[in-house]
C-alpha cells in the first residue's frame, strides 16, 4: 500500500471555534464529553468512569507521573523498560497465564512512556471489564520481575537499539531529540540507549518500580460500556492491595526554555543513504501555556495541514519532499518547535534554505487573516473527533487531568480557537519560530552532505553508531 | 466480482452489527453506487470513494501510474484548480487522504457535517473533469520518486518486501510494488494518466460511502445533483490471472549494508472470495496476534531467535500472498530462525491448533471487527472494503458467523496447502560493511 500524506507531525493539535460562523452549523454545536464520576480507592488511586455506547468494548488507562524524565541519570530508559515488564510475571501469574488471560477474551495490553508520564492502556470487550481490571490490578501492584525475563528484555532492547541504526527516521529522531534537550531530563529518548540498557539489573527495575509506580498522582480513566458504580466497585477491589509506602513524591522536570544545540549543526553519517532526514528545532512551550491558541493555529498555515506554507514550497512548488511538517511538542517543563522532513542527497542543502526561509517569513509578517480563518475553521471542524471514540475520550479526560488544562477544556475548545486574533498569531510567530538561530540535524551520507551545509553554522559530524 | 464467502455455512447475519450498520443504498444511473450511514453521535462526517483500479491492474513500462495518479488526483480539476481541492476542503474544517493498493485507490475525506455539500462539490468536480498539467505531473513525480527512496530505497522492510513480491509471483501484476519502478516512474507520461482517468474513474468504476452526522434522503438528493451528469465510462478490461503453479521452492538473497540479518518468507494464498482466506485469518491471529501468539511466543520468547516477528496476510482480489518477517539480533544465523518458523508452520498442518488457540483466535477476530466500527472512517471504509473484496458490503455482517464456524481440520488443511515447502520464496538480507557498498556503488 502507498499513500499520499505528510510526514505526519508528531503531535497534532486540533479543534475550531466560531466568529462569523454560519447559521446552525455543525460547528457551533455544544460538544460535550459524556457525564464523568469519580471515585478513589481505598489505597488512594483516583478513579474517573464516563459511560458511553453503543459499542460493546470498554478502553481504560491507568496514567502516572513516572515518564522518562524520572529515569536515574545513568539510567536511560528505565520507566520504559520497567512499564514493559510489569506484564512478564506477577506474583499470582506467569507472563504466559497474563497474556492467555487478556488475549483469550480478545482485550488488549499496551504500555508507554512520554517524558512526563506512564501509561497503561487496556481495551476489553465489555462483559471482560472486571477479569481486566483485575489483571491491570495486579500487574501494578504485585510485579514479580523474574531475572530471567529482565535479562531477555535487555537482549532484546540491545538487539532493537541495534536494528534501529537501520532506520534512518528513529536515528534522526534520536540525535535531534539529544539536540533539543542535552543534558536535560529530556535529552534522552524515552527508550533509553544501549550503554545505559545494558547494565539495567533487577533490582534497578524493582527499585524503580517501589519508588515510581504508586498510587500518588496516578489516575485510571475507564471510558465504555459500563457502568460508573461497577467501576468505581471493581476498582477498588483491583486496586485495593496497591499500597506503596516507598513511593516517592511524583516530581516535575526542572523547566527547560533554550535548546542545547542551537545554531549548530548535527551531521549524522550513515553513508548508504540516498536520501537525507532533516530535523530543524528551536525552543516551544510548556503543555497549557497561554500560548498554545494562538500558536496553534499559526502553525496550521505554517506547516501543519496540507495546505500550508512548507507544504506548498517544498512538496507542491519544488517537488523536494514527500513529506514536510512542523510542529510544536509541548511537555510539561518546557517544549519546542521543530520541523521534519526529508529529501534526495542532492537537494539536502536546498530543502533547508527553503524551510529557514518559509519560517522566516511567518516570524516577520505573521500570517495573513484569511490564513488564520481557515486554520481556525479547519482545525474547529476537525476537533469533534477528538471525542469520537473510547480511547480519544479516555486520552482527554486523562490529558485534562494530569496536565491541568481545566474541565471545561473540550467545551471551550473552539471558542478559545475562534477568539485567536491575527495580532496574537504575530505574537507567536516572532516569539517561537527560531529568533535565534535554531539546532539542526542530518542524518544521511555525509561525504556528500557536509560540503552543502557550509556557511550554516559550526558542523560536527558524527557515526550513526553515536545513537546506539 | 465475487460473490460473497462459503454458502455452506449460511451464517446468519450478526445482530450487534445489523444494528450499527443500517444502510442506505442506491445505484445513480451512471453506475455510481451509493451507501450512506447515519450517525449523529458526533457532528462530523466520513466520506470515502473506492475505485476499483490498483496496480493489478497495471502493466510493465507503468507500473506505479495507479499510485502516481492518485497524487495527480489532488492537483486540480476544472471548478477547483492546482492547489484548490485541499485549500477549500481545509478552510470548510475538513482533511483528506488516499491510498493505492494492489486491488483499489481509496480517497476519503473527514470533515465537520456543515461541509458535506461542499465536499460533494470537490469530489464531484474531480471525478468529473479532472486536469493534468505537464509541470504538475512533473513536480508530482519528484514526490513520488522522494516516497519511493523513503519507503524503498532506503527501508530494509521495503527492499525486502519489493524482491519478495518478484519470487512470489512471476506473471501476475502482483509482482511489482504498488509504488512502481523508479525507472517506471520517470516513464509515465501526461497521455498514460488521461488514458488511465477515463477508464477507470468512471462512476460506473466506483462506489460512494458516507458514515456520520447526515440525513440520508437530503444526502442522496445532494449527490444525485452533483454526480448525476458525470457520463458513464467503458468497461474497463479484465486483469488475468496468468500465474503458473509454482514447482519448488524459490530463494534470493539481499547484500546490504545493515546491522542484523533478516528473513522474509511469502506462500501464495487463496483470493478473498476463497472460504480459506478467512481460515488464514484464523491462523494468522492464533500464529501472530499478541505476546502469547505461536510465533512471538515461539521464535521471540522461548527460543529467542528473533527481536520480532511479523505475519502479514491480507485479503487481495487475485491470490495474495501471506508473508512472515522476522527481525534478528546481530550476529545471528537466519538459517536458524528459518527452520524454526518452518517447524511451527509444520506443527500446524500436523496438529492444528488446540482448542482453546482457535476459540481466543475468533474472539479476537470478533472483538477487532468491533473496533473496527468504532468511528465513522472506521465503518466507512469498512463497507468499501468488503465491497470491493468480496462483492458485497453486506460480507460484513456475516463475517463473525463465519469466523465461528471454523473448525480445526479446516485450519489443518489450509495449513498443509498454503505452506508447502514447494510453494515457498524466501528472502535473506545478509548484512555488508558500509565500506565494501560504498565500492559496490562506485564501480557501477
Amino acid at each position: 500500500m502507498a499513500s499520499r500524506p505528510r510526514a505526519a507531525p508528531k503531535k497534532a493539535a486540533a479543534s475550531r471555534s466560531r466568529a462569523a460562523a454560519p447559521k446552525k452549523s455543525a460547528a457551533s454545536r455544544p460538544l460535550k464529553l459524556p457525564e464523568v464520576s469519580e471515585s478513589t480507592t481505598s489505597s488512594g488511586l483516583q478513579v474517573i468512569a464516563a459511560e458511553r455506547g453503543p459499542l460493546p468494548l470498554v478502553s481504560m488507562r491507568l496514567v502516572l507521573r513516572a515518564g522518562s524524565a524520572t529515569d536515574p541519570k545513568d539510567k536511560a530508559g528505565l520507566a520504559d523498560f520497567t512499564v514493559r515488564l510489569l506484564r512478564r510475571g506477577t506474583a499470582r501469574m506467569s507472563a504466559d497465564e497474563i497474556d492467555e488471560a487478556v488475549e483469550f477474551v480478545g482485550a488488549s495490553l499496551a504500555t508507554g512512556v512520554s517524558e512526563d508520564l506512564m501509561s497503561l492502556y487496556v481495551t476489553t470487550p465489555a462483559e471482560h471489564f472486571p477479569a481486566m481490571l483485575a489483571v491491570l490490578g495486579q500487574l501494578v501492584s504485585e510485579p514479580a520481575f523474574p531475572e530471567k525475563e529482565v535479562e531477555l528484555a535487555r537482549e532484546r532492547s540491545l538487539a532493537q537499539f541495534a536494528n534501529d541504526l537501520d532506520d534512518p527516521s528513529t536515528v534522526a529522531d534520536r540525535a535531534f531529540t539529544r539536540a533539543l534537550w542535552g543534558d536535560h531530563p529530556y535529552g534522552h529518548d524515552v527508550g533509553g540507549s544501549a550503554s545505559h540498557v545494558r547494565t539495567f539489573t533487577r533490582e534497578d527495575v524493582a527499585r524503580f518500580h517501589r519508588e515510581r509506580i504508586g498510587p500518588k498522582g496516578a489516575l485510571l480513566v475507564v471510558v465504555g460500556a459500563v457502568k460508573p458504580e461497577v467501576v468505581a466497585a471493581e476498582a477498588e477491589k483491583a486496586f485495593a492491595p496497591w499500597v506503596r509506602t516507598e513511593q516517592l513524591e511524583p516530581v516535575r522536570a526542572p523547566s527547560v526554555e533554550v535548546v542545547a544545540q542551537a545554531g549548530r549543526i548535527l551531521l549524522v553519517d550513515k553513508p548508504d543513504q540516498t536520501q537525507s532526514q532533516v530535523r530543524i528545532g528551536g525552543p516551544g512551550y510548556r503543555i497549557g501555556h497561554p500560548d498554545y491558541f494562538a500558536a496553534t493555529a499559526m502553525n496550521i498555515s505554517l506547516g501543519g495541514g496540507f495546505t500550508s506554507r512548507l507544504v506548498n514550497a517544498i512538496r507542491v512548488e519544488r517537488g523536494l519532499s514527500y513529506g514536510v511538517g512542523s510542529y510544536f511538542d509541548a511537555m510539561q517543563a518546557g517544549g519546542a518547535f521543530a520541523i521534519s522532513t526529508f529529501t534526495k542527497t542532492a537537494s539536502t542543502r536546498e530543502i533547508i534554505d527553503v524551510a529557514l526561509a518559509e519560517v522566516a517569513k511567518v516570524r516577520k509578517g505573521g500570517t495573513t487573516p484569511r490564513e488564520l480563518l481557515a486554520a481556525q475553521t479547519y482545525l474547529a471542524g476537525l476537533y469533534p473527533l477528538r471525542t469520537e471514540t473510547n480511547d480519544s475520550v479516555a486520552s482527554v479526560l486523562a490529558d485534562i487531568r494530569m496536565h491541568g488544562l481545566g474541565e471545561d477544556w473540550v467545551e471551550l475548545f473552539r471558542d478559545r480557537l475562534r477568539a485567536v486574533t491575527p495580532k496574537q498569531v504575530k505574537l507567536a510567530a516572532a516569539k517561537y519560530l527560531f529568533p535565534q538561530p535554531p539546532a539542526i540535524v542530518v542524518l544521511g551520507k555525509a561525504s556528500e552532505v557536509q560540503k552543502q551545509l557550509k556557511g550554516l553554522g559550526p558542523i560536527t559530524v558524527v557515526p550513526v553508531s553515536e545513537y546506539e | 466480482m465475487p460473490k460473497a464467502p462459503p454458502r455452506s455455512a449460511a451464517p446468519k447475519p450478526d445482530p450487534a452489527l445489523q444494528s450499527l450498520l443500517d444502510v442506505h443504498e442506491a445505484t445513480l444511473p451512471n453506475g455510481l453506487r451509493v451507501r450512506l450511514l447515519a450517525n449523529p453521535q458526533t457532528p462530523v462526517v466520513s466520506l470515502y470513494t473506492f475505485f476499483q483500479v490498483g496496480s493489478r491492474n497495471e502493466r510493465p513500462g507503468i507500473t506505479g501510474i495507479s499510485h502516481l495518479f492518485e497524487h495527480m488526483m489532488f492537483n486540480g480539476a476544472k471548478k477547483y484548480g492546482p492547489k484548490q481541492f485541499d485549500r477549500v476542503l481545509e478552510s470548510n474544517g475538513g482533511r483528506s487522504n488516499a491510498y493505492t493498493s494492489t486491488d483499489m485507490t481509496v480517497y476519503y475525506d473527514d470533515f465537520s457535517s456543515d461541509a458535506l455539500e461542499t465536499v460533494l462539490d470537490l469530489e464531484s468536480d474531480r471525478m468529473r473533469s479532472l486536469r493534468i498539467s505537464d509541470a504538475n505531473l512533473a513536480s508530482e513525480r519528484e514526490v513520488v520518486k522522494e516516497e519511493r527512496r523513503v519507503r524503498v530505497d532506503n527501508e530494509i522492510t521495503g527492499m525486502l518486501d519489493e524482491e519478495l513480491g518478484t519470487l512470489v509471483y512471476k506473471a501476475h501484476p502482483y509482482r511489482w510494488p504498488v509504488i512502481g519502478w523508479m525507472a517506471d516512474i520517470e516513464n509515465i507520461s501526461r497521455q498514460d494518466c488521461e488514458e488511465y482517468f477515463r477508464t477507470y474513474y468512471a462512476p460506473n468504476n466506483a462506489v460512494l460511502y458516507i458514515s456520520g452526522d447526515i440525513d440520508p434522503k437530503k444526502t442522496l438528493a445532494l449527490i444525485r445533483r452533483y454526480y448525476g451528469d458525470i457520463p458513464k465510462g467503458p468497461r474497463p478490461l479484465p486483469v488475468v490471472d496468468a500465474e503458473p503453479s509454482q514447482k519448488g521452492e524459490r530463494r534470493a538473497v539481499i547484500r546490504h549494508p545493515a546491522q542484523s540479518p533478516s528473513l522474509m518468507v511469502g506462500f501464495r494464498g487463496p483470493r478473498a472470495t476463497a472460504p480459506d482466506a478467512q481460515v488464514l485469518d484464523v491462523i494468522q491471529y492464533a500464529l501472530n496476534k499478541g505476546e502469547g501468539s505461536r510465533l512471538v511466543k515461539g521464535l521471540v520468547y522461548e527460543q529467542q531467535l528473533a527481536v520480532s516477528v511479523m505475519l502479514d496476510w491480507g485479503w487481495r482480489i487475485d491470490p495474495g500472498a501471506i508473508v512472515f518477517y522476522m527481525e534478528l539480533k546481530p550476529g545471528s544465523d537466519p538459517q536458524k530462525v528459518e527452520a524454526a518458523l518452518y517447524a511451527e508452520l509444520e506443527r500446524v498442518a500436523r496438529e492444528g491448533l488446540t482448542e482453546r488457540e482457535l476459540q481466543k483466535a475468533k474472539n479476537n477476530l470478533r472483538a477487532d471487527h468491533f473496533r473496527e466500527l468504532g468511528t465513522n472512517t472506521g465503518r466507512a471504509h469498512a463497507l468499501g472494503n468488503y465491497e470491493a473484496l468480496l462483492g458485497s458490503w453486506r460480507s460484513l455482517l456475516e463475517l463473525p458467523g463465519h469466523y465461528a464456524a471454523i473448525t480445526n481440520e479446516q485450519v489443518k488443511a489450509a495449513a498443509a496447502k498454503y505452506f508447502a515447502p514447494e510453494g515457498r520464496s524466501v528472502v535473506t538480507l545478509l548484512p555488508v560493511p558500509e565500506s565494501e557498498s560504498e565500492s559496490e556503488t562506485a564501480a557501477a
